[in-house]
């Protein structure tokens, strides 16, 4: 029932983008857009019921869900792999048309919705010709699943038992909002994308494009940041290894639109302003979305493995023919501009405005760069030398860690950023004071707590960007003619510039000791002393977990071992975190006998104010939800 | 005009002190952080809280005591497990970051250059 509803209602919601692509009515558009966003989020309903019912006769509910996965879990199995999240990314478009045919369209053409509809029906279609996760099961396998058709109405098999999710996907609640967030803002990225193009397609239309595709980055970079961070989150309280960030290729594919969406929001003011680097700006645009489907093409075709990697024979090629397909309607439009283009103007004052934020769409591009290059780089080491290499943490500590300081740096002058040059002289002479405390600050850490030196001058520097900003804010909050998005930026940095300061505490602080350990036993770490009671054995339908628990005095955590059902999988660590401002006490088990174990301790400096950063990040747009006067 | 001077003063200490201070992280932490633990996803087994990845780490500890050199650590790992099993290529791979920046150099000269400085 569900496999069969679930084929014919893609099927007519393909069809119904083609009739919208083709249509010149501007009734029959408007109608079509909300025909679809109404079968997509029938489609998502759809499938979240058969999770719900255990309809097993649809392979992708077979194999991804089981009975006894818990209700949240059942929930973000939708999104749980391959087939499912393209429903998922299928239904953000759809919304996203509908906003954008409400507040955004081109009035005199249906060129825009012609081209976004474009795009829908590349991501439908794969749904309709490759792989649904509607598809019904036509051949069992021990559990879940084997082989499945994408025509309605065959015989299916129905299984009795599902698979079950992914173990790491079932072990925490952020599991069922991460993936929609980061969805959310890949998806966003076609916005701009359409605006910019449409627009400048026939260039009697108006000159609003940056205008708009501005105002639409917004949205995903938003997103795109929230998801960021909730991933982070997510690796540091399930995967049970104390860190955050890995430079795993998925992460890398999800910061590479976010450095370019940030250079954007940047270099379009000053198009806005001074009318320059306009052909830079569509460069931007273009890379922002087609690198959120080159990330999806990487990640999910099994050309790179990491920990999301979930791939699929198809998606494969055909994320490929779609990239192909977009980078020259892309190019085309480009070509047609090119004398528009060559209208930008000159920039003259490098100390200026101007000159920061162009320095600052240098280092965001070029991180955004070495970022892809290191993520393909084992790729072109196999393909050319035919030698596997990996590319870990040193590449990028070295190569971007640099660039993020210099960030830093730009951000302390953009407080006070004119049209006109900066005068260094005066600058220094207002700040002086600050400059030298925060080197004083910068020589204690480094004397005190034997730094390296890079990592001492992002202290400095973020010190300073933090005192300045918020001095600035307490000065000038209440002057009604600032402008939005100059609070907007400042929120921004002060955010990063909390998170820099997280950030360099976790990596040059924090330490871990293994310690063997029996049941009513205490041991001492940090001046802190941790009782350990015994062990506990919970049986839950879906998993058994082996719960340790240990006190602090104050509370009691517990550290635990995640054995999941049907999973061939290796059991999952959780780890007990004792959190304060400063640190973390971050515990995992492992279980050496009955009544003995061996706990890893780790202190981990400044997680908590790194989360804090990128909250302060994330609510940046407020000001901008402030009428307009 | 003096507090030109203290910062000036100040950064000078800061580019110097560095030059004395003790390396403090030892050989077993730098060379566990660069082997990649096979069994997990993209873990070194620093981090890696895995059975594999704690036999890696006793051995590696091993290594350590008995003075091998870097070389024959090196060499030690990379024939049973081939090249990926090193996080840290930079150190006998120049090219690793020299293609990468490179490239940046070449963009930066095209965007100054051909976006950016228009006639």
């Amino acid at each position: 029932m569900i496999y069969n509803l679930g084929i014919l209602i893609s099927w007519l919601s393909f069809s119904v983008l083609i009739y919208l692509f083709f249509t010149k009515s501007k009734y029959r558009v408007h109608l079509l857009v909300r025909i679809n966003l109404f079968l997509q989020i029938f489609l998502f309903c759809l499938l979240e019921i058969g999770l719900f019912l255990n309809d097993f006769s649809v392979s992708y509910i077979a194999n991804y869900s089981a009975v006894s996965t818990p209700p949240l879990y059942k929930f973000a199995s939708l999104w749980g792999s391959l087939d499912g999240s393209i429903l998922l990314w299928n239904l953000c478009l759809s919304i996203f048309m509908f906003l954008y045919l409400k507040y955004y369209k081109i009035e005199n053409s249906n060129l825009d919705i012609k081209i976004f509809s474009f795009i829908t029906i590349f991501f439908v279609g794969y749904t309709v010709f490759s792989s649904s996760p509607f598809a019904g099961c036509i051949e069992l396998a021990i559990v879940g699943c084997n082989k499945s058709t994408l025509i309605p109405f065959q015989n299916t098999l129905i299984s009795d038992l599902g698979r079950g999710p992914n173990p790491l996907l079932q072990n925490h609640p952020l599991m069922a909002i991460h993936p929609p967030m980061l969805y959310i803002g890949y998806v966003g990225m076609t916005l701009p994308f359409v605006a910019a193009t449409s627009r400048l397609f026939k260039r009697d239309q108006s000159d609003d494009w940056i205008d708009v595709a501005e105002r639409t980055t917004y949205v995903p970079w938003l997103f795109l940041t929230i998801g960021i961070t909730l991933g982070a989150a997510w690796s540091y309280e399930v995967l049970g290894w104390g860190g955050y960030w890995a430079w795993d290729p998925v992460e890398n594919v999800s910061f590479i639109p976010w450095l370019l969406a940030t250079a954007f929001l940047h270099s379009s003011k000053i198009q806005k302003s001074s009318n320059t680097l306009l052909n830079w700006n569509y460069i931007l645009i273009g890379l922002m979305f087609l690198s959120t489907i080159f990330g999806t093409f990487v990640t999910r075709s099994g050309v790179l493995i990491s920990v999301h990697a979930f791939s699929n024979g198809n998606i494969g090629t055909y994320l490929l023919f779609g990239l192909t397909i977009f980078s020259l309607l892309f190019i085309f439009i480009g070509s047609k501009n090119i004398e528009y283009f060559s209208g930008s103007k000159k920039i003259t004052n490098w100390f200026g405005k101007s000159g920061f934020f162009v320095l600052n769409n240098i280092i965001l591009f070029s991180s955004a760069l070495i970022v892809f290059i290191g993520t393909i780089f084992p790729l072109f080491y196999e393909t050319i030398y035919d030698r596997q290499i990996t590319i870990g943490r040193a590449y990028y500590d070295i190569l971007v860690g640099p660039m993020l300081l210099v960030l830093l740096g730009l951000m302390i002058f953009s407080i006070k950023l004119s049209v006109r040059n900066i005068n260094l002289n005066s600058w220094f002479n207002e700040n002086s004071n600050l400059l030298n405390l925060s080197l004083v600050i910068a020589i204690f850490f480094l004397i005190n707590l034997n730094n390296s030196y890079f990592l001492v001058v992002t202290v400095a520097a973020s010190v300073i960007l933090i005192i300045l900003t918020i001095k600035n804010m307490v000065k000038r909050i209440r002057i009604t003619d600032a402008n939005k998005t100059y609070w907007t930026g400042q929120i921004a940095h002060l955010g990063i510039a909390v998170f820099a300061l997280g950030i360099v505490l976790n990596v040059t602080q924090s330490y871990s000791t293994e310690k063997e350990i029996n049941s009513f036993q205490e041991f001492e770490f940090n001046n802190t002393s941790f009782f350990v009671y015994d062990s506990i054995e919970e049986n839950k339908p879906e998993k058994t977990i082996i719960k340790l628990p240990i006190s602090n005095e104050i509370t009691t955590k517990y550290t635990s071992l995640n054995i999941f059902r049907n999973s061939s999988q290796q059991a999952i660590s959780s780890p007990a975190v004792f959190r304060s401002l400063a640190n973390d006490i971050y515990i995992t088990v492992k279980f050496i006998d009955e009544d003995s174990y061996k706990l890893i301790v780790r202190n981990n400096y400044g997680i908590l104010i790194m989360w804090i950063g990128l909250f302060i990040s994330s609510i940046s747009f407020i000001p901008r939800l402030k009428k307009r006067v | 005009m003096y507090k030109k001077y203290l910062t000036f003063a100040l950064i000078s200490i800061l580019a110097f002190v560095p030059q004395f201070l003790p390396d403090d992280e030892s050989r077993f932490d730098e060379w566990s952080k660069s082997l990649l633990c096979p069994v997990c996803q993209g873990e070194t087994i620093y981090d890696s809280p895995s059975e594999y990845a704690d036999d890696m780490r006793s051995i590696l500890q091993e290594q350590i005591n008995n003075n091998m050199t870097d070389n024959d650590i090196y060499e030690f790992w990379v024939t049973r497990y081939g090249e990926k099993i090193i996080t840290n290529p930079i150190e006998r791979n120049y090219e690793v970051v020299l293609i990468p920046l490179f490239l940046v150099l070449i963009f930066i000269y095209v965007f100054l250059r051909k976006l950016y400085v228009k006639k």
